[in-house]
């Protein structure tokens, strides 16, 4: 009993700040512990609330919090806007933003809350910004055109820029396209590619088409995970995107709500509709049904649990498409904006039928 | 692509054959989902076959990068192919995606043959018909490689890398045309050296072949490429070329082979030439307003056209409107590569 009074009593643990604010954008950090000079600390409760403590401070966490160091940075990095085209690319320096005095939580805070989970190094960070990089691009919501206009580049940047503020909470310092020869070799990719083809072996005509339930799955599972990835865990990425539904979506939803839209009755009935269908799309998310249970006490089918998890993975990406969005509409003007009420009601309806999909125990298939 | 507006297409159509010679119809209608299947399909008398149509049609969108639950697709054949045969598939694809506005319209119903056992990779693998009429959209490794290359793109799995450009090319009026170029790309092994063969264009005349080879030489220098990496090899769609306003377009195509360009989501339109490759210079070229006037005419939503700078000031007025107005972006430059 006495040491335990004197175990509470010993030296809060050290923490390694090794690489943050180079390699490392952030790292959890154990309660008691000092915060390193120029470091941020955020403590994230159950619930997913947020809280700051300022740089040089003590970690005091309260009951059931969990804490979180990070670095503003700057950082830098190397982005690949086309999948297709990889010796040309953007070069990055951006910095975790000073907290917004106007906003009661930081999208930065947010972001670590909802998707951190362990060390969040810089490499894996500047991944998820190339791809959604990479989608906004490939569904034309920026435009990066060959031969390039200042124009162009300009609108580019602005967009690019309220992206990664409004979807990950950092800041542009700047960006300009780079060479990225010799570092990434086309020509080497390509002859890895030809050795990867060589060992498939070939599948002609004759042999009989795979039943449509297996290539569906297996082109499912290509699109949920990366090669070179840790194969598709039902189980673990299904927590994952239930838990950045969980998280996000209220905080999305009162964006939308206050995304200063210009006037107009119908408009505001629009916005009205839509920020309704995400509260019930939120309430799907919060009253959302165990992955490994049929009803109470009844297991779960593993086919099923994998539907259900690839439903979770596709609601988290619809997800993303709506930060993406909802940066577009803070920049948008009068003109383009039947077409952004347009894919917000796709948004939403994707969100609506993923998180229906998720609920139901089997998939029931009809025309 | 331009999906954003609704109403777009609700019906497209696009014609295979069937190992009899005879042709088969595949229709695709869009309607609201109303909680049902993504896709439907339908082929008289033979489920199974329906079955085989929607695996298809679903495995090809995953290559997709836009999607869309709010609507059910109906994708029906009006005759029924043997079990063995598979050269419709290339026809359903395209139809399911013309439908939803991913594909420029067409005014009659296309013929298209092809098969995969790689639609989720966008892959095409090849056809089976012995000998198709003229004008066949065929898939295969000598005709359309993958689904990207309808608009020039390169394939991001395959180990050539090939990309097409197209240049506007005028005969006199009537027979005015867009013409692609296709430049395909393949990495040299180490230690192999380049020779003369490096980069060829089997259906060139030799004085063509020479200008081809001095304008990718010049384009290349200007990138900064200190050794040849790539053995190459240019198509183009057309016999019977004149003139070297093709050279802005080949120069982009072998940009985008060479993965050295940015990608834009339809295809590049281009015209110009120079005498200076090797400074990334471009010139103007003849037949501005012809050539306009096809381009307007002929441009599709997400395309890029890209047009010497000398000509900016005598463009026709109101066509950048109406290139933006179809979804399309036009730039006059004086140089390629970054900004």
């Amino acid at each position: 009993m006495m040491f335990d009074l004197f175990k509470r009593m010993a030296r809060a643990p050290a923490f390694d700040a090794a690489g943050l604010g180079t390699e490392l954008l952030a790292r959890p950090i154990a309660p008691g512990c000092m915060l390193p000079a120029g470091a941020t600390g955020v403590a994230v409760d159950r619930s997913g609330r947020t809280r700051r403590i300022s740089a040089g401070g003590r970690m005091q966490l309260l009951d059931g919090e969990s804490g979180w160091c990070f670095h503003p940075g700057p950082y830098g990095c190397d982005l690949a806007p086309f999948a297709a085209a990889p010796e040309i690319g953007l070069r990055l320096h951006f910095a975790v933003d000073s907290p917004d005095p106007r906003v009661s939580q930081q999208r930065f805070d947010l972001f670590l809350a909802s998707e951190g989970a362990g060390d969040l190094s810089l490499a894996g960070f500047a991944g998820s910004i190339e791809a959604a990089l990479q989608r906004e691009l490939a569904q034309g919501n920026l435009d990066l055109p060959p031969c390039t206009t200042l124009d162009e580049w300009n609108a580019f940047r602005a967009g690019f820029n309220q992206l990664l503020y409004t979807r990950f909470g950092v800041t542009v310092d700047d960006c300009v396209p780079v060479d990225l020869r010799p570092g990434r070799d086309f020509a080497a990719l390509l002859r890895a590619r030809a050795v990867h083809e060589a060992d498939e072996p070939y599948v002609g005509v004759e042999t009989v088409p795979v039943p449509a339930s297996v290539a569906f799955e297996a082109a499912g599972a290509a699109v949920a995970a990366v090669p070179g990835r840790a194969p598709f865990d039902p189980a673990r990425e299904d927590a994952r995107a239930l838990r950045r539904l969980f998280l996000e979506l209220p905080c999305l939803m009162c964006r939308v709500r206050q995304a200063a839209l210009p006037s107009g009755q119908e408009l505001f009935r629009q916005q009205q509709a839509l920020v309704q269908r995400l509260d019930l799309v939120c309430l799907a998310a919060s009253t959302m049904p165990a992955l490994s249970l049929a009803a109470p006490g009844q297991p779960l089918a593993p086919s099923q649990q994998l539907r259900r998890a690839r439903h979770s993975v596709r609601a988290a990406a619809a997800l993303d498409e709506a930060w993406a969005l909802l940066a577009r509409f803070e920049l948008a003007e009068d003109r383009g904006l039947e077409a952004l009420f347009d894919d917000a009601d796709r948004i939403v309806a994707n969100l609506e039928h993923a998180t229906g999909e998720r609920k139901l125990a089997s998939a029931g298939e009809d025309a | 692509m331009s999906a954003a507006v609704s109403e777009a297409v609700s019906e497209a159509m696009f014609r295979s054959l069937l190992a009899d010679g005879s042709v088969v119809t595949v229709t695709a209608t869009r309607r609201p989902r109303g909680g049902r299947a993504d896709i439907k399909c339908s082929a008289p008398g033979a489920p199974a076959l329906a079955a085989r149509m929607q695996e298809v049609a679903r495995l090809a969108r995953h290559t997709e990068a836009r999607y869309d639950s709010r609507d059910q697709v109906v994708i029906s054949m009006d005759r029924a192919p043997g079990a063995q045969e598979r050269d419709w598939e290339l026809a359903v694809v395209l139809a399911d995606r013309a439908v939803r506005g991913l594909l420029p319209p067409a005014a009659v119903p296309q013929l298209a043959l092809g098969w995969s056992d790689g639609w989720h990779h966008g892959r095409i693998d090849g056809h089976d018909a012995g000998n198709p009429p003229a004008g066949a959209l065929l898939g295969g490794p000598q005709h359309l490689r993958h689904l990207g290359a309808l608009s020039g793109q390169p394939d991001v799995s395959a180990s050539v890398s090939s990309a097409r450009a197209w240049f506007p090319l005028h005969s006199g009026g009537i027979n005015d045309s867009l013409c692609w170029v296709e430049v395909s790309v393949y990495p040299l092994a180490a230690g192999e050296a380049p020779d003369d063969e490096a980069i060829a264009a089997p259906c060139l005349d030799s004085a063509r072949q020479h200008a081809v080879r001095q304008a990718l030489a010049g384009a290349r220098h200007f990138d900064g490429e200190a050794a040849p990496r790539w053995r190459t090899t240019v198509r183009f769609g057309q016999d019977g070329l004149h003139g070297n306003s093709y050279e802005l377009a080949l120069v982009l195509a072998d940009r985008l082979a060479r993965g050295r360009e940015f990608l834009p989501r339809g295809r590049i339109i281009a015209s110009g030439c120079s005498g200076a490759w090797h400074a990334g210079q471009v010139e103007g070229v003849e037949g501005l307003a012809p050539k306009c006037a096809l381009i307007a005419r002929e441009a599709a939503a997400g395309d890029r056209v890209l047009l010497p700078r000398a000509w900016e000031a005598d463009l026709p007025p109101g066509l950048r409107d109406a290139l933006r107005a179809k979804g399309a972006s036009l730039a006059c430059v004086e140089r390629i590569g970054l900004i």
